[in-house]
């Protein structure tokens, strides 16, 4: 292993680990709201709940598989791999949708879905900020 | 003929998101091969970046199946 490819590999593990613990924070957030809930409605609380599952389920193996070190890779199967982690992580959200609406009965879409967009607002502001050189290129 | 419309409406959310998904996605893979041509000692750099990028162009989308998965089934 040469000396990019250890390069390489720190990269992504350090991305990695911080991505991952955005999640955490998120999922906490999101337990944690709830909790709360569970207070006024259940049917409401485990909506949000499996809001938050159906945007960090997916996420977590997209990053998991996408971050994964591996030293010395080339850009083309570099590119490859993250197609084939994206294409597995829309896979995974279709199946998870289909599921919660056919099985979970009765269900409050509203609270789900907001829980869902606020996940995915929450995960752009955090990951820009976590790495936001891109923007000043 | 309801029916049929909640069917139609959740084709078209799913497949402009589909479309949108894939120029994003397209135009984002083809500037990580030009970057990593240009400088190849950027591409861990690159990949990270990538990563975080398609995070943010295939959200929207994403929510797009999710309503559309919801009219599908729930509807």
């Amino acid at each position: 292993m040469g000396k990019r490819g250890q390069k390489q590999g720190i990269h992504s593990q350090v991305t990695r680990k911080k991505i991952f613990r955005i999640f955490l924070i998120q999922a906490a957030i999101a337990v944690f709201v709830s909790g709360g809930l569970l207070l006024i409605d259940i049917v409401t609380a485990y909506s949000t709940l499996l809001g938050a599952a159906l945007y960090l389920i997916p996420n977590l193996y997209f990053a998991n598989r996408a971050l994964k070190s591996r030293p010395g890779q080339s850009p083309n199967t570099a590119l490859v791999e993250l197609y084939a982690s994206e294409i597995w992580k829309m896979g995974i959200s279709i199946v998870a949708f289909a599921a919660v609406f056919i099985l979970v009965e009765p269900l409050s879409p509203f609270s789900l879905f907001v829980t869902f967009i606020l996940m995915q607002i929450s995960g752009w502001i955090a990951q820009m900020n976590l790495n936001n050189r891109f923007l000043k290129l | 003929m309801e029916q049929s419309l909640v069917y139609l409406a959740a084709a078209l959310m799913m497949g402009l998101s589909a479309i949108g998904a894939a120029v994003g996605i397209g135009m984002l893979g083809g500037k990580f091969l030009e970057g990593a041509a240009r400088q190849p000692e950027l591409v861990p750099l690159l990949r990270s970046q990538f990563f975080i990028v398609m995070g943010l162009v295939d959200a929207v989308p994403m929510i797009g199946v999710g309503l559309g998965m919801y009219l599908l089934f729930a509807v």
